[in-house]
């Protein structure tokens, strides 16, 4: 589904992602690890389109990415969510998920302006699908939530909330960039859930960058370990933590242990 | 923090969360007087809120008889007018554009070249409006196009010229001499303007009183009201403030920043050319100088100090900026209205009524103690009265001491208040307890010394320390929500 | 050829001047990503205070102390005014928006633009006053070469200007201040975890910012424009145009930008008409900015996600 070949990201004199190859298949749910600087969040970047790549492909299904604008990127059918969640924090919580509906839906100024019947019929659509999607988990979202600006949500919900907002945008690829940052136990336990779901449920592809190995374990079908921009490991959760290479890379930069 | 006491748990359920629920109760207390008064407004009904103005403006327009009073109004629709199409540029979308008053401008010109004599055309007004307002949109088109990937700050570069560039061309063109021509042609009359423009006349109908006009123009701002709050409540609104939200995460979402903007800035240009049209039908001529800076800096304050991106909002600083200063030109009245927002200040700064007591109080004293220093000091008092022109001034008559040499002590009086004021906003309470009536009497004895007799210097002196104070204070303005930014 | 060249050496005058303005926004721009509108109204007040000191020596015509002091104690006490004016600007309209949005010290700025034009005009009213330089320094001194004359005017404020700029560039390279500025620029955070007082140097970096304007103020004053409380706009405009097209934040580039600016002026003025000749310095600057919205010698910003 989602091929990213002989990828180069050059900034000035550091190559960020050096020559990599990755491939994943429809349905899969691949984790991308490595130490900090290893450059898996560059490479979500070059993938959703914030960064040209200095050379290199990345392919989804027969489309070539590279090149193309965030917003395209988005329409063929990759959406993410962010490092350090970016919500559109003085919306509501239902306005998140409903704007990211934009790209599928058509309504233009004036139809809205006169209140036609096909832009009432379509901001009906628009609304139901947004409560639907922030229903998908659970009890956290719904309700009198929707209305509250997204500022007043707690950090795991947040979190949930961009990865429903993502889901509107109605991709065929997902990239979840470290999705259980600063999460207790419990919550970890829920997102293992929600991905899962999402996997079989919603038929999404997923890549996912992860630290915590609890996720990392609970959610791969496989495991692709980074370092300095390089591939050095590749296989199922099992063989990739037992790589020499990658526990190099962990315990010889000083990074803390398996959390 | 909270100002909930522990039995108010009557708003509490399951399910739902205090925080929550006390949120907005918590930023309207926070700001003290202003988010009272506020909170007292919401208690009434949205569309309570504005029956009541309609209601208002119904009965203005059906019964006032004063010719000048309807020509206020109609200004202040047209303003309005200004303020929505600059909402929907700085705060829907989040583009700082300095060259939008030329796009007003430009509509204006366009009415005065299609209806008057100056060029012997004579357009029906059903005819102009339509072509000016997609010509002007076009222009906003054309400005925006090439600007598109521009990063905030550039576009408020390029717009600021291309302001400029429409002041200059405007000026520039009252002889222009095409390659071939004999003589040059006169089209935009250069620094004199357009005068004897053609009054609107919709299907053999002319407007002939000014108060037609004010029902055209409550008409269309009514209709344009419910449109931009349609707008706003849907797909292209919402698209749009998750541009001015983060414009990276908006296009991460499919969302087409480049087009949405320019779509917004289009109809903003567009709205400002419809208002530029009516404004020439109204005023019946048309001069450039009203199409640059200082109008760009009302129509900013209008829209800041209201607070941005709220319909009520708008209104509220569309009345102020366009209302306020037609108040400020009767002497008597802007003397009251001054002394009203002294009071104000003073009650608001000063957290209990002792203290607002005190305050008043110690001013009196000072007034007291300022006319004995400028008595043993010998300074020579005013000799006639002129000064003393509305109703509060005549009671002060006695308290004040007013020089001779106004222009003199104006100007040490305006020195040391900025630095009075300055200086208050670093002291310690104790400090600003004496500072506070001192700065009451300097700003009492400066606005009856200069200020009072220059007007349109005061407006402007108003607008820009009132600008510097709410980014300071309240930077959402009156009506605003308080937003979290993200750095 | 020689009409060229004349036009070339009062085009670089005037750059001289622009180039001072464009000096003093890059350098707040490079700290403090702020716009500083203020800045044009800043030169203003310069020129005034050189207006005043001149008066009070007893100039222009019969001046008490010679001629080279006054023009030294003109540009001392305004450099030094306005350098205090924009710290007192600074303190009360920006630094309190230090973490606010990005538009509220537009906002202010804006503000503080209205406020110092406004209170010039309550202050000192609305009559023009002229240096009438030429009283002091006759205006068919200086030299020629061939048919292109180069003024004593025009030669001492190119001359000034340059001496600034180079004071300017060692401030900025050899000073620790100025190196603490350069580091502010680039990433404040880090500045501030480096140890770097950053009230400080901001106040330093608005005074230097600030004195520049009021030179340039004197100068224009001296080349026999008057002075008047809106005479900073469209100057503040154009010396903002040759910062930005020299690239905002580049210190190289607001000189390069303001020599260019004014070399693109003299030349509209003298081929193409005087009319329009603030026309097309606009429009060109435009076209400019287009093609290279970073401007000539700016850096290329890169997003972060």
């Amino acid at each position: 589904m989602l091929e990213i070949k002989d990828l180069t990201m050059q900034f000035g004199a550091l190559k960020s992602i050096n020559d990599l190859n990755i491939k994943v298949n429809q349905g899969e749910v691949v984790s991308v690890i490595g130490p900090n600087g290893a450059g898996k969040t560059t490479l979500f970047n070059v993938i959703t389109g914030i960064y040209t790549p200095t050379s290199g492909t990345v392919m989804l299904g027969e489309t070539k990415l590279n090149g193309l604008s965030p917003a395209k990127v988005n329409r063929m059918g990759v959406a993410r969510t962010f490092q350090n969640v970016r919500l559109f924090l003085n919306m509501s919580v239902i306005e998140n998920v409903m704007a990211a509906t934009y790209a599928r839906t058509k309504s233009g100024l004036f139809a809205s302006a006169l209140a036609l019947p096909s832009s009432k019929g379509e901001e009906k659509a628009v609304r139901e699908r947004a409560e639907e999607l922030l229903s998908f988990f659970g009890t956290r979202l719904t309700g009198y939530r929707w209305g509250e600006p997204a500022y007043s949500l707690s950090y795991a919900n947040r979190r949930r909330l961009e990865i429903a907002r993502a889901l509107a945008t109605d991709p065929k690829v997902l990239l979840l960039d470290e999705p259980a940052a600063g999460m207790n136990p419990k919550e970890t336990h829920e997102i293992t859930e929600i991905i899962e779901r999402l996997r079989t449920e919603k038929g999404l592809t997923i890549l996912v960058i992860e630290h915590d190995m609890h996720v990392v374990e609970g959610i791969s079908d496989r495991v692709i370990a980074l370092d300095y921009g390089v591939k050095i490991a590749e296989g199922d959760f099992e063989k990739v933590a037992t790589h020499p290479d990658v526990i190099e890379a962990y315990l010889g930069r000083g990074t803390s242990d398996k959390k | 923090m909270s100002n909930v006491k522990p039995e108010d748990t009557s708003s509490l359920g399951i399910g739902t969360d205090q925080w929550v629920e006390q949120h907005e109760k918590r930023i309207g207390n926070r700001s003290g007087l202003v988010g009272k008064a506020l909170s007292l407004l919401q208690r009434i009904p949205v569309f309570a809120r504005y029956g009541l103005l309609l209601g208002a403006a119904f009965v203005f327009g059906a019964l006032v008889q004063n010719e000048y009073l309807l020509r206020i109004a109609v200004n202040l629709g047209v303003f309005l007018m200004l303020t929505y199409g600059l909402n929907i540029v700085m705060c829907f979308a989040g583009l700082l554009d300095l060259g939008y008053v030329a796009f007003f401008g430009f509509g204006a010109y366009q009415y005065a070249l299609l209806s008057s004599p100056h060029l012997n055309t004579h357009l029906p007004t059903i005819a102009t409006i339509p072509i000016i307002v997609l010509s002007t949109a076009l222009l906003g088109l054309l400005v925006s196009l090439p600007s598109r990937r521009l990063f905030g700050d550039y576009l408020a570069i390029v717009t600021l010229f291309f302001g400029q560039v429409f002041v200059q061309l405007v000026l520039a063109s009252d002889s222009i001499t095409f390659p071939g021509a004999e003589e040059s042609k006169d089209f935009t009359g250069g620094s004199n303007g357009i005068p004897g423009l053609d009054k609107f006349k919709f299907f053999g109908f002319e407007f002939t009183s000014i108060r037609h006009y004010y029902w055209f123009v409550l008409v269309v701002l009514i209709l344009l009201t419910i449109a931009i709050t349609r707008v706003d409540r849907t797909r292209i609104g919402r698209a749009w403030r998750t541009i001015r939200e983060d414009s990276l995460a908006s296009e991460s979402m499919g969302i087409s920043i480049n087009n949405l903007k320019t779509l917004a800035f289009v109809t903003g240009a567009a709205l400002a050319g419809f208002a530029g049209a009516i404004y020439a039908g109204v005023q019946l001529a048309v001069f450039v100088n009203g199409f640059d800076v200082p109008l760009l800096t009302l129509i900013y304050a209008a829209v800041i100090l209201g607070g941005s991106g709220s319909i009520p909002g708008a209104i509220m600083g569309a009345f102020i900026m366009s209302v306020l200063p037609e108040i400020l030109r009767v002497p008597e009245y802007s003397e009251i209205l001054f002394i009203a927002v002294l009071a104000l200040t003073i009650i608001t700064l000063s957290k209990s009524i002792k203290k607002i007591l005190l305050t008043f109080v110690a001013l009196l004293v000072t007034g007291f103690i300022g006319l004995l220093i400028f008595q043993l000091f010998g300074v020579k008092r005013a000799l006639d009265e002129t000064w003393a022109i509305g109703p509060v001034s005549k009671i002060m008559k006695s308290w004040l001491f007013v020089p001779e040499n106004q222009i003199f002590w104006g100007n040490i009086s305006f020195v040391l208040l900025i630095a009075a004021i300055a200086y208050y906003t670093t002291a310690s309470k104790k400090i600003r307890m004496i500072a506070l009536p001192i700065i009451g009497y300097l700003a009492i004895f400066l606005w009856e010394v200069r200020l009072i007799a220059n007007p349109s210097v005061t407006r402007q002196l108003i607008i820009g320390a009132l600008l510097i104070v709410l980014m300071i204070v309240r930077p959402q303005g009156f009506l605003g929500k308080a937003r979290v930014e993200v750095l | 050829m020689s009409y060229f060249l004349q036009q070339l050496i009062n085009g670089l005058t005037l750059g001289g001047v622009y180039a001072l303005i464009a000096l003093g926004y890059t350098l707040v721009y490079g700290v403090l990503q702020i716009l500083n509108f203020a800045h044009g109204d800043v030169y203003m007040v310069g020129a005034f205070i050189g207006y005043f000191v001149m008066i009070a020596s007893g100039g222009p015509a019969a001046s008490a102390i010679p001629m080279p002091l006054m023009i030294f104690l003109m540009f001392a006490v305004s450099m030094l005014g306005t350098g205090v004016l924009g710290i007192v600007i600074e303190r009360f309209a920006y630094r309190p928006l230090r973490n606010s949005s990005r538009i509220a010290p537009l906002i202010s700025a804006l503000g503080v633009s209205i406020l110092l034009q406004n209170a010039a005009l309550l202050i000192f009213g609305s009559t023009v006053r002229s240096y009438d330089t030429s009283s002091f320094i006759p205006s068919t001194a200086g030299f020629a070469v061939g048919d292109v004359t180069v003024d004593a005017i025009r030669l001492m404020v190119l001359i000034l200007s340059l001496i600034l700029m180079f004071a300017l560039g060692r401030w900025v390279n050899k000073t620790q201040v100025g190196r603490a500025m350069r580091a502010i620029a680039v990433d404040k955070d880090a500045a501030v975890m480096m140890g770097i007082d950053i009230d400080k140097v901001i106040r330093w970096t608005f005074f230097v910012s600030a004195a520049l304007a009021g030179a340039a103020g004197i100068m224009n004053g001296l080349l026999l424009r008057g002075v008047s409380n809106g005479m900073g706009f469209i100057p503040g405009l154009k010396g903002f145009t040759a910062a930005v097209l020299g690239g905002i934040g580049s210190i190289p580039g607001a000189m390069l930008g303001g020599l260019l600016l004014g070399v693109v002026e003299a030349m509209t003025q003298g081929y193409l008409s005087t009319n329009f000749s603030d026309t097309y310095t606009f429009i060109l600057l435009i076209a400019i900015m287009l093609i290279r919205p970073n401007g000539l010698l700016g850096k290329k910003m890169i997003r972060k996600a």
